[in-house]
């Protein structure tokens, strides 16, 4: 077996004092494109912000290439909740070098910056991440995939449609050249002649050998894209399925509701 | 009235509302940027006066000005870059960030002030002009001290406007502005851009301290002035755009030279406070303001 590039052990965190997931354990291999799907409200958002350092976990492991991302054991409680001062207290995932790592997450519904023109954000997307190589060949590869953002270079990102604006978080994703790229609900809220354009740009992402984690409500769109199924309910991940056996709606319904039950 | 009086009134004011474009500039910057409204930035000014002065006084004329010039600004931006780390990125998580902000700024500005005064004592110091006599231009003649600090003032705003429009590190603390989770998850150290963002705030103000003390006597509480004054083109102009509050500024500028002129020195803060209400009641987002706040 081939070493996992992200490794998930009993990962457990929230908003204190709310926990939100617990012992969430996730691997994906590299090459691999693995689905996570669940009802709303029930913490996968906040698990992926959680993996790209928005958030600090509460206990676990979070690995990426072998490396680990967050600082080990569990996360220590405030002395005195009057307490407000801040500076001494550690930060247990850093975003920023989660993104230098590879590790890169496109937000739900990402509004990005709605001041700035397409080209402007295009633009320092790839600095942040220490520019690796291979942007040059990237740029060309992104133009190609989404045609639609070259027409539009100039408008400021708040102009745009949802679909669009989508288009320029996964293009500025890729320029930060990751080693896996998460989509988060990447069609919510799109028509359906979006959802397939886009679908077809990830699609050929795919195809480029890139690994990716999609989180989807769609359960069709979502399993023409993925390798692997992990279902998610409750704040922790339930069921595991492969590609042998990707449900359709109405068998995911079921084995949800056989997961309450 | 004649026409050489009235422009003499004109150029008074846009000099003085250059200055007062460069003071407030920093402290829009930094609402837009991290949404922390900076009390201490009129010490800021009043401190970049001083150090300005301590280095210029040592060396003397038009040299000692270039240096303090230099010296300056280059302290008030590492004093305040620290201090983004210990007044205001401790409260980063806290939903009450606005207030709590508030209340460390103002207790930083009143630190800073009584340093002032320990360090430099109480006594008015003016900072010696680096040019001196009249420039005259079509039978006009015009101080030169107030042509260099127009010149000087312009050519730093537009020197900050192209970098926050074209540099790197400008277009990024533009999208940590916008947006801090994207900017974070595009990798973004957020955290240092905005203790960048005060710290250029600071620079500027220390630039705008030198050009009045080299105008005006210079104290430790002399950070008050700078800091209303801001503050009424800030709410004056809004701050929707870069340019917003640079506008406001030198319509601020202009309406206290003409009240100066007209009802004389004492009634133009009346009279500034006065339209300034007159504008949060009619259009409380400013004169060039939209109901949103970005850079």
């Amino acid at each position: 077996m081939t070493e996992s590039l992200l490794e998930i052990r009993h990962l457990s965190g929230g908003y204190p004092p709310v926990q939100v997931f617990r012992n969430v354990n996730l691997s994906l291999f590299p090459g691999e494109s693995v689905g996570l799907f669940g009802p709303n409200g029930h913490g996968k958002t906040s698990l992926m912000k959680t993996l790209a350092g928005l958030i600090d976990p509460w206990d676990g492991d979070i690995l990426f290439g072998g490396k680990r991302l967050n600082l080990p054991g569990k996360m220590k409680t405030r002395l005195s909740q009057h307490l407000n001062y801040d500076i001494f207290r550690r930060r247990r995932i850093d975003p920023a070098s989660v993104v230098r790592e590879g590790l890169i997450y496109v937000m739900q519904g990402n509004l990005l910056f709605p001041e700035m023109t397409v080209d402007e954000v295009l633009a320092i997307a790839p600095s942040a991440a220490g520019g690796r190589p291979g942007i040059q060949q990237m740029q060309k590869q992104i133009h190609a995939l989404f045609p639609r953002l070259k027409e539009r270079r100039n408008s400021k990102i708040r102009f745009l449609s949802g679909g669009e604006r989508q288009m320029v978080s996964i293009a500025a994703g890729l320029l930060a050249m990751p080693r896996l790229l998460i989509l988060d609900e990447p069609t919510l809220g799109l028509s359906p002649k979006m959802r397939l354009e886009l679908g077809a740009a990830i699609q050929a992402i795919r195809e480029t050998g890139l690994p990716l984690l999609i989180i989807d409500q769609n359960v069709e769109f979502l399993c023409s894209l993925i390798d692997r199924l992990y279902l998610f309910d409750h704040g922790t991940i339930t069921r595991e399925l492969d590609s042998n056996h990707m449900p359709d709606h109405e068998q995911i319904m079921s084995l949800m509701f056989e997961s309450h039950a | 009235m004649e026409l050489e009086t009235l422009l003499y009134i004109l150029v008074s004011g846009l000099v003085l509302g250059g200055l007062y474009a460069l003071m407030a500039i920093g402290l829009s910057v930094v609402w837009t940027t991290i949404g922390v409204f900076n009390f201490a930035h009129g010490t800021f000014v009043a401190l970049g006066a001083y150090i300005a002065w301590q280095v210029s006084s040592s060396l003397g004329g038009a040299p000692g000005f270039l240096l303090g010039a230099v010296v300056a600004p280059v302290a008030l931006f590492m004093i305040g870059y620290a201090l983004h780390y210990a007044l205001v990125k401790p409260f980063e998580r806290n939903p009450n960030i606005v207030l709590l902000s508030v209340i460390t700024t103002l207790a930083a500005a009143s630190i800073i002030e009584s340093m002032i005064q320990l360090i430099w004592g109480p006594r008015e110091k003016q900072i010696e002009a680096p040019v001196n006599g009249n420039l005259e231009f079509a039978g006009l003649s015009f101080s030169a001290q107030d042509i260099l600090t127009f010149v000087v003032t312009l050519f730093i705003l537009a020197a900050l406007a192209w970098f926050l429009k074209r540099s790197r590190t400008g277009r990024a603390m533009r999208a940590a502005a916008q947006n801090r989770e994207a900017a974070q998850l595009m990798g973004f150290n957020v955290t240092h851009l905005y203790a960048l963002t005060i710290g250029i705030a600071a620079a500027t103000a220390a630039i705008a301290g030198l050009f009045i003390g080299s105008i005006r006597f210079i104290n430790p509480t002399f950070g008050v002035d700078p800091l209303m004054k801001s503050l009424i083109v800030v709410i004056f102009g809004g701050v929707a755009h870069f340019t917003s509050p640079i506008l406001a500024a030198f319509i601020v500028g202009l309406i206290e030279a003409f009240s100066v002129y007209f009802f004389g020195l004492y009634w133009a803060p009346s009279i500034l406070f006065g339209l300034m209400i007159i504008v949060l009641l009619i259009k409380p987002e400013g004169l060039f303001g939209f109901q949103r706040k970005t850079l």
